[in-house]
Formats: C-alpha cells, structure tokens, sequence
C-alpha cells in the first residue's frame, strides 16, 4: 500500500515515506545480528558464579563449561555423565577452543573443578597457547 | 471453473490480472522487524569477567619444589561454610592473608600455592585467588594429591 501510495498520488504530492531505504537498512542490521550472535546455552542445571574483585575480560564464546555445586558436568546443554565421556568431548571440540570457559558454581568442590581442569590440561596438552578461564559472576550494578 | 457463479477468488483474479502484480510488503517487514528484534535481544557483546589460568606445559611435574607461600586450607567441617586456611603455620583469615601476602619475603613472594583438600568450596579458592592477585602475585599453582 506504501508502495502504491509512492508511485501513485503520493509522489505528486512528495509526502509518502520512503520504505525501500528503511527496508534495506532493517535487513542489513538484521543480517549483522545474526551472524554476530551467539546463542546463550543455559546448562540443565543452576551455577551461582562465585564474586571476585581481580577479573578479566574474556569474549563470549560457545563451549562453555558449568560445574553445578553437586559436581555435575555439562557443555552447554549437554551434560557429561562421566569425566570420561567430557575427555572424548573436549577432544573432539578441541579445534574450536582456545580458551576453556569453565564456569563452576560458587558451592561447587573444588576437587572436583580440579579433576576437571586436570583432564582438560591432558587434552589440551598437543596445542600451544591454550588456556582456562575460571568464570566469576558480573559486576552488579546495585552497588 | 465456475462461471455462472463468480465467487469472490474468481473476481479477485480477474482484478489482479487487470492491475500489474504487487508484492505484497507488509507482513515481510513485520517479520523482518520480528527477527531483528529477536536477535538484538539475544545478542550480548558485553564480555564475560572471569580469571585467567595458565596450564603449566606438558610433561611430567617439575621434580624441583616449587617456592612459594603455600597456603593449605582444609575441608570445612561441620555447618561452616569455609574451610580452615593455614599459611605459615598459623590459622589465618582471608584479611590476615592479604597483610601476610603484602609483607612476605621477595623470594617467595612469586607465587602462592594452593594445597587444598577436595571438599573446599570453589568460591574460597577463588577468593584465595583474588587476595593474591590483589597482592601483587600473578603465578597461583594448585597442588593436587595424585590418584590412581
């Protein structure tokens, strides 16, 4: 109907809205959107990161880590029944991690983030330059 | 193909035929408004806070004691949420720690380890963690028990 409008009486007139340049402009920002997002994955359970005044900064990736605070494992969505079976996994993901997310609930044990870290380090021991980075919980902004 | 009958399709077409075709916009750019609105929300590019460690390269442990203050910290009993934290000998509390990291001698003062045992919570390591970055000591090694 806007189109109607812009080539019929409307442009005699010069008021219409000109959609074509909005249109392209909706589909440029939403072609950007969806190539730059990255899906946030909720783990199957809770994790309560732990709070700490020395952070770094790290980019938001995929293959996260969570360690709830009953020492359950998951990658992303995906739980790891054994520290086995997330060896395997993190082998076969090991090209696309550079630095491994983990994100351990604040009550989580700290034996068990250790057997955790111990069997990412085996993993990653043939590739140079990769790191873990233990998450920590944002800053609020309340205080 | 009824033709003594004209439904309401049958004039529709005749109509269109009539006028050039018209892509019809609208419900496209609700989509594309829909879409765009989806994904700007989900997006977040604000980064993540977290803490950087480094794995020591492979190979088997350095067989040289590593020096560095060590801090031991027991598994918390009872209600208690933390476990009890040596360093020195002596029981010492998260602000103890910090005036113990700030004034210990040079030599040492490179790197804290961590002794722990498995039942401490994470959030203790991570304090322990902090207080030592606060103090000035990058390098943190945990010690491990070895398991069969």
């Amino acid at each position: 109907m806007a189109i109607q409008m812009r080539t019929g009486k409307a442009k005699e007139r010069g008021q219409a809205l000109m959609m074509e340049p909005m249109i392209d402009c909706v589909f440029l920002l939403l072609i950007f959107f969806m190539v730059s997002a990255i899906m946030r994955v909720p783990p199957p359970f809770t994790v309560t990161l732990p709070e700490s005044a020395t952070k770094h900064d790290f980019p938001r990736k995929k293959f996260n880590l969570f360690i709830s605070a009953d020492g359950r494992i998951s990658f992303d969505d995906l739980e790891m029944l054994t520290l086995d079976h997330m060896e395997m996994y993190l082998s076969s993901k090991e090209s696309q991690i550079t630095t491994l997310i983990i994100k351990a609930d604040r009550l989580a044990k700290h034996g068990r983030v250790i057997d955790v870290m111990e069997r990412a380090k085996r993993r990653f021991s043939k590739t140079e330059g990769q790191e873990i980075a233990l998450m920590v919980a944002e800053e609020s902004y309340g205080n | 193909m009824a033709s003594t009958q004209a439904p309401s399709g049958m004039t529709r077409m005749a109509g269109r035929e009539r006028r050039s075709p018209k892509l019809d916009m609208a419900p496209m750019i609700d989509c594309v408004f829909l879409l765009l609105i989806f994904f700007m929300v989900s997006t977040s590019f604000a980064p993540m806070p977290g803490i950087r460690v480094q794995l020591p390269p492979p190979g088997k442990p350095n067989p040289n004691k590593p020096k560095g203050l060590i801090v031991r910290i027991a598994n918390p009993e009872g209600v208690q949420k933390y476990g009890t934290m040596i360093l020195n000998d002596e029981i010492v509390n998260i602000n103890q720690m910090f005036t113990e990291f700030i004034h210990a001698p040079e030599e040492i003062k490179n790197m804290v380890i961590i002794q722990s045992e498995r039942d401490v919570i994470h959030e203790q390591i991570i304090n322990v963690m902090d207080i030592a970055k606060q103090a000035g000591i990058d390098k943190i090694g945990f010690a491990v028990v070895a398991r069969e």
